[in-house]
C-alpha cells in the first residue's frame, strides 16, 4: 500500500481533506488534473459566508457557521505552515438591496432561519443613511443591506498556493496532470488508475474532483447528481481602499482590486465569458457603488459551479466499494476550515465525528 | 445591432489591405484600429510624416502611404481609436465589441479579418524595468510619431530592426553609442543553409545588407556574440553591461533600447480559444489557418504578422488573401475569379516568406531571454520572477494558468500580453516537455481595460440614470 488515502482532486476541498487528514498523521497520495481542467479553486469570489446559507435547510447553515468559526484557527495555522497570510478578514459582510420590498422579504427569511437556530444567526438590517455610515461609496439607489457578523472573505488564490504548500510540506504526495479513469477493490485496499497509466494503492479513497464526479462516480457507485453552473465574475485595477466589508456580489480584495460577480447561468461546461452578463453585473455594481464607473476592469473570467440539485454539500461513503467516499460542494472556501478540521473524523468514523446524515445521498432517492 | 458583411480589426498593412480588397470586391467593411491614422505600428503615422521625417525613416516606411491612401479611396469605415475588447462569435455572425472616445460601442459582421500583427519580444534581463531602458520599437515610435530620437543610446538584442532603427539614428544625426548584438557567428553559420532557397527574398535581404553598409560608414560601433546583458543604474539605467568572450565590457548610456524580435500579438486569438500552433523557429505560439488565413472558428481569419511573423509586405498580401476568400464565401465572386485574383498576391507572398527560416536562424532570440535567471522580473504588473514561476512549477503547476493562480503572473493590466511567453518557456523547461504542451494563458475580455461605465452602458436591461 503506497498511502492510507488516495485523494481523486487537487482543488481546495481535496487539499483541504488532504491537508487535515496528514495533520492526522496520514499518508496521503493526491491525485490533480490539468492546467486544462475546470478548476472552481481558481475562479471563486472567495467568500467565508454565512448568510443566505440553509434557508432550507438548517443543518447546512449550521455546518457553514461551523466551518466560518473553525476558519481563524485554520488561517493560523495553514499561513504558518505555508509562509503565506491568506488575508482573512471576519468583520461581516453585507447584503445590498436596490429595492425595499426585496430587502424586506429577505429579511423575513433571515428572522425565520435565527428562530429555528435557536437565536444564533447575528445579522442586522442597515437602512441607506445607516449603511451609508459603514459604506460611505454605497449609491443613491441602495436601499439597505443586511449585514451578518459571521461573514468574511479570504484571499482565495493564496489560500490554493498555501494548500498546495503545505500538503507537500507535511509529507503529502501530489501527483499532477493526471485523470483517473477508475477504482477498483483489491486485496485490502483500492486500485486507482489513471489515463497516463499511473496506478496508486491506497487504503481508502475520496473523491473530490468536483465536476469530475460527473464522469467518475456512477463508477464508484454514487450518484453524484452535480452539474455545472456558471457564474461570471470581473475585476478592477488595483484602487485604493473604498469598502471595508465585502458584499456577496461586491467585494475588494486584498490587492485592491474590486470584484463583482455573479451570475447563474445554466449553460453546460461552457466557462466563456459573455457580454451582455458582464454589462450587467457592471451596470449593477456601478449602482451600488458610482465611483466604480471610472474604474477600469481589468480582467473578466468565467467558473463553473459544482452544483448538487438542492445546492447544498454532498458527503456519501460508497455503497458499493467499501472505503470510497465522495467530499463534493459548492462553497468549497466557506467549508475548507471544516474539511479540513472535522471531515476526517468523519472519514474514519470516530466517535466525535460531525452527523453529515442530511448531506448524504439519501436525499435524492425518489420518494 | 448593425451589420457587415466584413470587420477587419487593425489597420497595418494586413488590415488595409485586406479591407481594401474586400471593399473593392463590393463588400461592406468596417475597420477598426487603436491608432488615430492609419499605418499600424510598421507604419505609424505614415499618412502625416513630412519630407524630413520622410527621408530618415526611408522609402519602405513611405510605401506604406500608398496603402493608406487605396484605403482611404475605397470608401469604407474606417473607425480610429476605436479599442476592441471583446470578439463573440455565434452561430449567425461576429459581435465585436469596442470602446472610442470613453463610450462602448458594437457591431456585427459576416467575417472578422484579425489583423493584429506583432509585438516586441519582451526581454527580461536585469535592470529592464528601469526608467531609460525601451524597446527599439517603442523607440522607433517616438521617432514616426514625434521624429523624437534617444540620445546617448545603446541599441542591444537581436534582428534586423536593431539595424533600422540605429540607421535611422545616424540619418537624424544622432546616431547611437553602440549597437550590442546577442547573435553570434554561429547563428550566422546556423542560418547559411537557408539562404539559398531565402534567395527569392533578396529585394529584403539586400536592403538589410544596405543598412549595415550605411552603420558601417557612419562609424556605429557594432559588437556581436555578446551574453549575460544587465542594465546597470539606481533610480535610472546608466550603462549597459555585458560579456564577449572571456571579457565583461560596460558601456556607459542615457537609454537602453532593446530587441529581441518580434512575435505575432494573439491575445484576440486567444481569446476566441483558436487553435495555435508553437512555431519552434520563431519560438512562440500562432493560430493555426489554411492557406487563405481562416481559423480553427470557421468566418474568423488572421492576416499578416499575428500569424507568425513575415514582415509587411508578407502582411499585406495575407489580408489581399483572406479577402478574397471571404467575399468568395459570402457569394461576391466564384471559386474561378477568387483564385484568379489570389495569384499574384500568393506568389509574392511566397516570396517574401522565402526569406524567412534564414532570418529566424541568424536572429534567433538570446538564450538569457528565453531562461531568464532566477531574480529577473519577468512580469512588470505584478513584479514576479523567473524564480517565483519555476518554484510553482515545482508546487504542482504544470501550466501558465495554474501559476497564473498561483503567484498573480499575467493578472496585471498587459493581461500576461508581455509575460505569456516567458512563462510557457519558464515551465516547458522546468518539466522538460514541450513548449506546445505546456499552453499558454487563457485570455478574456477585456483585451485592453475599459471602464466600469463603458461596460455597463452596454447593459440594455438597466436604463441609464
Amino acid at each position: 500500500m503506497q498511502a492510507d488515502y488516495a485523494i481523486i482532486g487537487g482543488g481546495i476541498v481535496g487539499l483541504s481533506v488532504a491537508w487535515g487528514l496528514l495533520r492526522r498523521g496520514r499518508r496521503v497520495i493526491v491525485l490533480d488534473g490539468d492546467d486544462g481542467s475546470f478548476r472552481a479553486s481558481r475562479g471563486n469570489f472567495g467568500l467565508v459566508w454565512v448568510q443566505s446559507k440553509g434557508l432550507n435547510q438548517p443543518a447546512y447553515a449550521r455546518w457553514s457557521q461551523q466551518s466560518a468559526a473553525l476558519w481563524k484557527g485554520f488561517a493560523a495555522e495553514l499561513g504558518e505552515g505555508a509562509g503565506t497570510d491568506l488575508s482573512l478578514r471576519q468583520e461581516g459582510g453585507y447584503d445590498f438591496h436596490l429595492d425595499e420590498a426585496e430587502l424586506e422579504a429577505r429579511v423575513a427569511q433571515y428572522s425565520a432561519l435565527r428562530d429555528t437556530l435557536g437565536g444564533d444567526y447575528p445579522f442586522e438590517v442597515l437602512g441607506h443613511n445607516a449603511l451609508k455610515r459603514e459604506e460611505p461609496e454605497v449609491g443613491p439607489r441602495v436601499a439597505g443591506a443586511i449585514l451578518h457578523h459571521q461573514d468574511g472573505h479570504v484571499n482565495p488564490l493564496r489560500l490554493l498556493r498555501g494548500l498546495a504548500a503545505d500538503v507537500r510540506r507535511q509529507g503529502g504526495q501530489v501527483l499532477t496532470s493526471q485523470t483517473v479513469t477508475d477504482v477498483t477493490q483489491t486485496d485490502g485496499g483500492l486500485r486507482v488508475t489513471c489515463a497516463s497509466g499511473q496506478v496508486v494503492e491506497a487504503g481508502r479513497v475520496v473523491l473530490s474532483a468536483g465536476l469530475g464526479a460527473m464522469d467518475l462516480g456512477a463508477k464508484l457507485g454514487f450518484a453524484a447528481p452535480v452539474r455545472p453552473q456558471r457564474g461570471q465574475v470581473l475585476i478592477t485595477e488595483k484602487l485604493p481602499k473604498m469598502m471595508n466589508r465585502p458584499s456577496g456580489i461586491i467585494r475588494q480584495v486584498d490587492e485592491g482590486g474590486i470584484q463583482i460577480g455573479d451570475s447563474k447561468e445554466e449553460v453546460g461546461l461552457d466557462d466563456r465569458v459573455t457580454t451582455p452578463t458582464v454589462a450587467a453585473i457592471a451596470a449593477r455594481a456601478v449602482a451600488v457603488m458610482p465611483r466604480l464607473e471610472k474604474a477600469q476592469m481589468v480582467r473578466s473570467w468565467g467558473a463553473l459551479r459544482i452544483m448538487s440539485p438542492d445546492g447544498l454539500p454532498i458527503y456519501q461513503h460508497s455503497p458499493t466499494l467499501p472505503g470510497v467516499s465522495l467530499v463534493t460542494c459548492h462553497s468549497g472556501v466557506t467549508l475548507a476550515a471544516a474539511h479540513a478540521l472535522r471531515l476526517p473524523q468523519w472519514l474514519e468514523g470516530d466517535a466525535d465525528a460531525p452527523d453529515l446524515e442530511v448531506f448524504s445521498e439519501r436525499r435524492f432517492a425518489l420518494s | 445591432m448593425r451589420m457587415v458583411d466584413l470587420i477587419v480589426i487593425g489597420a497595418g498593412p494586413a488590415g488595409m489591405a485586406a479591407a481594401t480588397e474586400a471593399a473593392g470586391l463590393g463588400l461592406s467593411v468596417t475597420v477598426l484600429d487603436e491608432q488615430t491614422a492609419a499605418g499600424g505600428q510598421i507604419y505609424r503615422a505614415v499618412t502625416g510624416a513630412g519630407a524630413q521625417r520622410g527621408a530618415v525613416l526611408g522609402q519602405d516606411y513611405l510605401d506604406g502611404a500608398d496603402l493608406a491612401r487605396a484605403m482611404q479611396a475605397s470608401g469604407l469605415q474606417h473607425l480610429t481609436g476605436a479599442v476592441v475588447w471583446n470578439i463573440e462569435p455565434d452561430a449567425d455572425g461576429i459581435t465585436v465589441t469596442w470602446s472610442q472616445d470613453g463610450h462602448a460601442a458594437q457591431m456585427r459582421a459576416a467575417r472578422l479579418i484579425l489583423a493584429t500583427g506583432a509585438l516586441e519580444r519582451p526581454v527580461p534581463i536585469p535592470g529592464w524595468t528601469l526608467p531609460g531602458v525601451m524597446t527599439a520599437g517603442a523607440g522607433q515610435i517616438l521617432l514616426k510619431a514625434s521624429g523624437l530620437v534617444a540620445e546617448r543610446a545603446v541599441l542591444a538584442g537581436s534582428g534586423p530592426l536593431l539595424y533600422l532603427l540605429a540607421a535611422q539614428m545616424v540619418r537624424a544625426g544622432t546616431p547611437p553609442l553602440a549597437l550590442v548584438e546577442t547573435q553570434s557567428l554561429r547563428d550566422t553559420i546556423r542560418a547559411l543553409p537557408h539562404l539559398a532557397r531565402g534567395l527569392r527574398g533578396w529585394r529584403t535581404l539586400l536592403k538589410g545588407l544596405g543598412l549595415l553598409a550605411e552603420l558601417r560608414r557612419a562609424g556605429v560601433r557594432r559588437i556581436s556574440g555578446a551574453r549575460d546583458l544587465a542594465v546597470e543604474g539606481q533610480d535610472r539605467a546608466t550603462a549597459l553591461g555585458f560579456a564577449v568572450g572571456g571579457a565583461t565590457q560596460r558601456i556607459a548610456c542615457d537609454t537602453v533600447l532593446l530587441h529581441q524580435g518580434v512575435v505575432p500579438n494573439t491575445q484576440a486569438s486567444r481569446a476566441l480559444r483558436l487553435d495555435h500552433d508553437w512555431l519552434a523557429a520563431q519560438q512562440c505560439f500562432a493560430p493555426r489557418l489554411d492557406a487563405w488565413g481562416e481559423t480553427s472558428q470557421p468566418g474568423i481569419f488572421v492576416a499578416g504578422d499575428g500569424a507568425g511573423i513575415a514582415g509587411a509586405l508578407a502582411a499585406a498580401e495575407a489580408g489581399r488573401l483572406a479577402a478574397c476568400q471571404v467575399a468568395h464565401q459570402l457569394g461576391r465572386i466564384d471559386a474561378g475569379k477568387r483564385d484568379a485574383r489570389a495569384r499574384a498576391p500568393a506568389a509574392r507572398l511566397g516570396a517574401e516568406r522565402a526569406l524567412r527560416p534564414f532570418l529566424d536562424a541568424a536572429y534567433p532570440p538570446a538564450a538569457q531571454v528565453l531562461s531568464p535567471a532566477d531574480d529577473t522580473i519577468i512580469c512588470r504588473c505584478e513584479e514576479v520572477t523567473a524564480g517565483q514561476v519555476r518554484g510553482w512549477a515545482r508546487l504542482g503547476c504544470s501550466g501558465p494558468n495554474q501559476t497564473k493562480a498561483f503567484g498573480r503572473v499575467g493578472m496585471g493590466p498587459c493581461q500576461g500580453r508581455y509575460c505569456g511567453l516567458s512563462v510557457t518557456a519558464l515551465l516547458a523547461e522546468a518539466q522538460g516537455i514541450d513548449p506546445a504542451d505546456v499552453g499558454a494563458y487563457r485570455i478574456r475580455a477585456p483585451l485592453k481595460p475599459v471602464t466600469l461605465g463603458e461596460v455597463a452602458s452596454l447593459d440594455l436591461a438597466e436604463p441609464a440614470e
